[in-house]
């Protein structure tokens, strides 16, 4: 200290303390107030996702009065009978002074065009009830769901809403008889889609996804893996090999509508596999996620340390044996990872679908890989095109499926990642 | 784990390969693409179809009226679709490669007509226009604000320029894109009726072709149309948002949202369903869809589906089709028309 | 080639012999290129290596190195980083097979058998010559799996029992039993450096090699831990030939009975540690030993 040249470098490091200080302190604020701002926006779609959403999960019923007359039903004739036409008598009976055509027509609109498959299931379920009167809760349709959830302004002028005001007495009375009311709408999550809003579910999308997913799994982890492995630890380093990781490292970011028209290309024009089906679905999207595997998996094997290798292959293991023993189990946490955020990009994906047929208006919920599919995305997408104002809250609310799902894959790969890592 | 999955693998590509080699067998649900305009009509029939009946419910993608067509026109077989539809009648063009292709019979089925509206928020006034403002305020070269048959680029930027009698406002309008067929209507029923108004772009029809499809065709492309894709929703509030601006978009939406949005009255006739059905509100089109005759009888339930898409209780005038916003045709024409559809009557070829 | 093997048919050396230093050498002259002095070569060899010539790509590594390994021997590998001392003792069980654009020529027999040949398959050759590396690496699994693992890839063990013997013995041999007895079936990763160290060491024995290849398996650990494996090194040499690379020359000439020296890929000199530690023959190995360079 007491040397001169040692006072005049600690001053001049003094000198550019302050400044390196606030460098670090400016660097911190950015970098937080970049987070923030990421989380706001976060924040802001989820609350304007959930705020319509939620509502969806709920749907109007309105009870009617049913007599399910022994001359028109009988046991024999349930898939054929008239139930629509039951809906309509009942509601006669129930407001006899609705007379005029007109007038019936606005009435019986009230009442969603399910109803009467619901009661058909519930006949068929039990045919005792022939010859009964019985209070049963139908699905209200879409506008007077939408109307009891404030969707509909009841003050506008009558040429200005779908409930005009008629119909708005009705349902007045309807609801001082205790006869509407908000229930948890199963259907949402029992059927597959529809055009009636108060019908359309996402359960035959939930399966067509399951179905594309397990397809793409199944063949993308398998062959990933294999592909990473044999790259990683038995190819020979030259320029083929070279070329190959090029090309594998551009497949990961060419655009996935082109991975659909490939698919559409081979295995539709070519291998004649059907469309819209699960199966090729999911072929185009192992296609699309095999990339994905194969860099994760190779980044984890390339993980490993050497160490591991030098010691199994110096008690005299075989390569396979080392690979097997050794480094497979140590990389796979890893490649789990990997393949499971391949497959959350695969359950999100909707542009290579449209080459191959699944984006499809699919009634039918799917049994098999080789039924006619849709998948959740798909869905969010048709419904979000649909001009029933009813199919806007079921847009939020499949999107809130899939961002569950989302979530639970994410989540199980943290825990996967956390479990079966071996940590030395 | 790995073994099983290698397992699970081969299981699974075993089934492909048997699989593609049984196809041949069949398919027992319709398929069916085309428009989208079509669809939101097509699906629901669809769906009362397959609930009605013991056949399954169809499937149906919305591809665009061209891209069906493109699918539809690719051959006959269990791969190719059994029915196009379609927001405008089908090209000679297009029947030509049908023709080629092996699709011989192809047995055209008009439902109704479909509205096309200029709309605006409810919280701005309403507004009267022609055909002629709108092609002067929409496309890309006008004639000579000064006079004379001189083609200029549109120097129109409010709408008061236009045509005095409308407000100053900016020219700001929301449409669909090139690829569709709401677009593609909208510039021939009102662009170029309105710019046939104009006596020397009336005679370039004859004379000059090319120029006279890209004087009525052509939509201006400095900002004042914007293409907001083909998702009509979010025209819908996209326009709440912005009380200047206006929308294009089917009338089906109109229909839905009536308490958000206003439909322009264009040359006096407002955009509501009596207009459009009595074929008085100038901007709308006919729908079609078209079914390969030689499907009929392989693929179980085309013939049952076209009864009930032409049943009284779908495109009648009370049908379920009208409350989802199709414009029923008249019943003389239904009644006309429904003849030749009983029997299956292939259709001659198109004059264009 | 032939004339080495003349050599050491002709040229009778014990390792018990005092070495006799070469009479050109005698002066301490400076290093002549690929020349060794010193005695490389023993009586009834357990290894030969003749010629051995390493090259990465197109640069040589190891040139023309000439040495045997006796029977129950420990011979001690030293010289300045960089020397290729650990590439040439990573080509007596092959290792250096595994590392890309490696390449090996040369003679390297194991009881007579070229390790080189066609019909030798290196999965035995490595049980008969086991490796123990400069940082412990047991697997990260328990212990007893570690040491269970060698035999049973080899199919050493009939049975449980005989397993459970295999890994008794092993760990008794490197000392560990008392240590580990109660938790065999804890992570083998749980344990000390210097306990690692003789896991592995263990897990080397648990296939019953004939040469045990130590890379410099001290390094990483505290003086104690090192002590205790240079103990056990010494009880090891009772069994197997030992060779083991160092930096420290404290080790070397603990443990050894013979010491190599090695400079920029030349085997320099070889002979009896005491000898190359008191009196080395060559100027270069006079140099390192006391500390001019390394």
């Amino acid at each position: 200290m007491d040397n001169p040249a040692n006072k005049q470098t600690i001053d001049r490091v003094n000198k550019g303390l302050s400044r390196r200080y606030r460098a670090e302190r400016r660097f911190r604020i950015f970098g937080a107030s970049a987070i923030l701002l990421a989380l706001s926006f976060l924040v802001l779609l989820f609350s304007s996702i959930f705020s319509t959403g939620y509502k969806a999960f709920q749907q109007t019923f309105i009870q009617i009065d049913i007599f399910f007359d022994p001359a028109e039903f009988t046991r024999e004739n349930l898939s054929t009978a008239n139930f629509p036409g039951l809906i309509k008598s009942s509601l006669s009976v129930m407001f006899p002074e609705v007379t005029s055509r007109g007038d019936r027509k606005d009435l019986y609109y009230l009442i969603s065009p399910g109803a009467s498959f619901q009661l058909m299931d519930v006949l068929k379920e039990n045919t005792a009830l022939i010859g009964t009167t019985r209070k049963i809760w139908v699905p209200a349709n879409d506008d007077v769901d939408m109307l009891y959830k404030g969707n509909i302004d009841r003050t506008r002028p009558e040429s200005e809403r779908r409930i005009n005001d008629n119909q708005l007495t009705w349902l007045d009375k309807l609801s001082a008889e205790g006869r509407v009311k908000k229930r948890f709408n199963s259907s949402f999550f029992t059927s597959g889609d529809s055009r009636e809003p108060e019908l359309a579910g996402i359960w035959g999308a939930t399966r067509g996804s399951f179905y594309t997913l397990l397809i793409t799994l199944s063949l993308s982890f398998p062959m990933g893996v294999a592909a990473a492995v044999y790259l990683e630890e038995f190819a020979p380093k030259n320029r083929w090999t070279d070329i190959i990781e090029v090309n594998i490292n551009n497949l990961a970011a060419v655009p996935s509508i082109v991975y659909g028209l490939l698919g559409l290309a081979v295995f539709i024009n070519f291998f004649g596999i059907p469309r819209s089906t699960p199966l090729v679905g999911g072929l185009v999207l192992t296609m699309m996620t095999l990339p994905i595997i194969i860099i994760a998996s190779r980044a984890s094997l390339k993980s490993v340390p050497p160490s591991i290798r030098e010691a199994a292959l110096g008690i005299g293991a075989s390569k396979m044996q080392m690979v097997a023993h050794h480094v497979l189990p140590l990389a796979l946490p890893g490649m789990l990872t990997g393949t499971i955020i391949g497959m959350a990009h695969a359950l999100g994906e909707t542009a290579p679908l449209l080459m191959i047929g699944m984006v499809a208006f699919i009634v039918d919920v799917p049994h098999g890989i080789t039924d006619a599919a849709t998948v959740l995305p798909v869905q969010i997408f048709l419904w979000s095109d649909s001009p029933e104002r009813a199919f806007m809250e079921r847009t939020s609310a499949a999107i809130m499926v899939l961002l569950a799902f989302l979530f639970l894959m994410n989540a199980a790969a943290v825990f996967l990642r956390k479990r079966f890592e071996i940590k030395w | 784990m790995k073994k099983k999955n290698i397992l699970l693998a081969a299981a699974l590509l075993t089934s492909v390969c048997s699989y593609s080699s049984g196809q041949a067998a069949g398919r027992d649900t319709i398929s069916i693409v085309g428009s989208s305009t079509v669809y939101p009509f097509s699906t629901v029939a669809a769906e009362q179809f397959g609930r009605g009946t013991s056949f399954k419910t169809p499937k149906i993608e919305s591809t665009g009226t061209g891209g069906g067509f493109k699918l539809f026109c690719s051959g006959v077989g269990v791969d190719s679709p059994d029915i196009s539809n379609a927001s405008r009648a089908i090209k000679k063009s297009e029947f030509d490669t049908c023709q080629t292709n092996g699709v011989k019979d192809i047995v055209e089925v008009k439902i109704g007509y479909d509205g096309i509206v200029l709309a605006n928020a409810k919280k701005s006034a309403p507004m009267q226009v022609s055909r002629k403002d709108i092609f002067l305020a929409l496309a890309k070269n006008v004639p000579d604000p000064k006079g004379g048959e001189k083609l200029v680029a549109n120097p129109y930027k409010t709408w008061k320029e236009v045509n005095p009698a409308l407000p100053a406002t900016k020219i700001e309008v929301l449409g669909p894109p090139p690829t569709s067929g709401t677009r593609d209507a909208f510039v021939e029923l009102a662009m170029e009726a309105g710019a046939k108004t104009f006596s020397f772009i009336h005679d370039m029809e004859k004379k000059d072709k090319d120029k006279y499809k890209a004087t009525t065709q052509m939509v201006r492309e400095d900002g004042a149309y914007v293409e907001a894709g083909e998702n009509d929703n979010l025209i819908v509030q996209k326009l709440e948002a912005n009380p200047t601006a206006f929308g294009i978009f089917g009338f089906s939406f109109l229909d839905q949202n009536a308490d958000k949005i206003q439909g322009s009255i264009v040359e006096n006739e407002s955009p509501n369903f009596d207009n459009i059905a009595a074929g008085k509100y100038p901007v709308s089109r006919p729908l079609f869809f078209y079914v390969k005759k030689a499907h009929v009888g392989e693929i179980p339930g085309i013939k049952e589906f076209v009864d009930e898409f032409t049943s009284e209780k779908a495109w009648g005038n009370d049908g379920y089709l009208a409350d989802k916003g199709m414009i029923p045709m008249s019943k003389d024409e239904r009644t006309t028309l429904l003849k030749d559809i009983k029997e299956l009557k292939p259709m001659a070829a198109p004059a264009k | 080639m032939e004339s080495f093997l003349e050599v050491t048919d002709t040229v009778y050396l014990s390792l018990h012999q005092k070495d006799t230093i070469l009479p050109d050498t005698k002066g301490k002259t400076l290093h002549k290129e690929r020349e060794t002095v010193g005695k490389p070569f023993v009586e009834n060899p357990r290894m030969t290596c003749r010629e051995v010539n390493v090259y990465y790509g197109e640069k040589r590594a190891i040139n023309d190195v000439s040495i045997d390994i006796a029977h129950n021997e420990v011979i001690a590998m030293i010289g300045p980083s960089g020397c290729g001392k650990s590439t040439f003792l990573r080509c007596l069980n092959r290792m250096n097979d595994t590392v890309e654009g490696c390449r090996v020529t040369g003679d390297i027999r194991l009881d007579g058998m070229d390790i080189h040949d066609k019909s030798v398959d290196v999965v035995p050759l490595r049980a008969r010559i086991g490796m123990v590396f400069q940082k412990p690496n047991p697997f990260p699994k328990s212990i007893f799996d570690n040491i269970a693992y060698g035999p049973k890839i080899h199919g050493l063990a009939q049975n449980k029992s005989e397993l459970n013997e295999i890994v008794e013995t092993s760990l008794h041999k490197a000392g560990l039993w008392n240590e580990v007895k109660d938790r065999l079936q804890q992570p083998g990763t749980g344990l000390s450096g210097g306990q690692q160290q003789r896991l592995c060491i263990a897990r080397a024995i648990a296939v019953s090699p004939e040469v045990i290849l130590m890379d410099e398996p001290c390094s990483a650990l505290d003086p104690i831990a090192t002590a205790k494996i240079e103990e056990l090194i010494a009880e090891l040499c009772e069994q197997y030939s030992i060779v083991i690379v160092t930096h420290s020359m404290q080790q070397a000439a603990r443990v050894s009975q013979r010491t190599a020296y090695f400079h920029l890929g030349d085997l320099i000199e070889v002979g009896r540690t005491d000898r190359v530690f008191t009196n080395p023959s060559h100027q270069l190995t006079e140099d390192y030993i006391t500390g001019r360079f390394g």
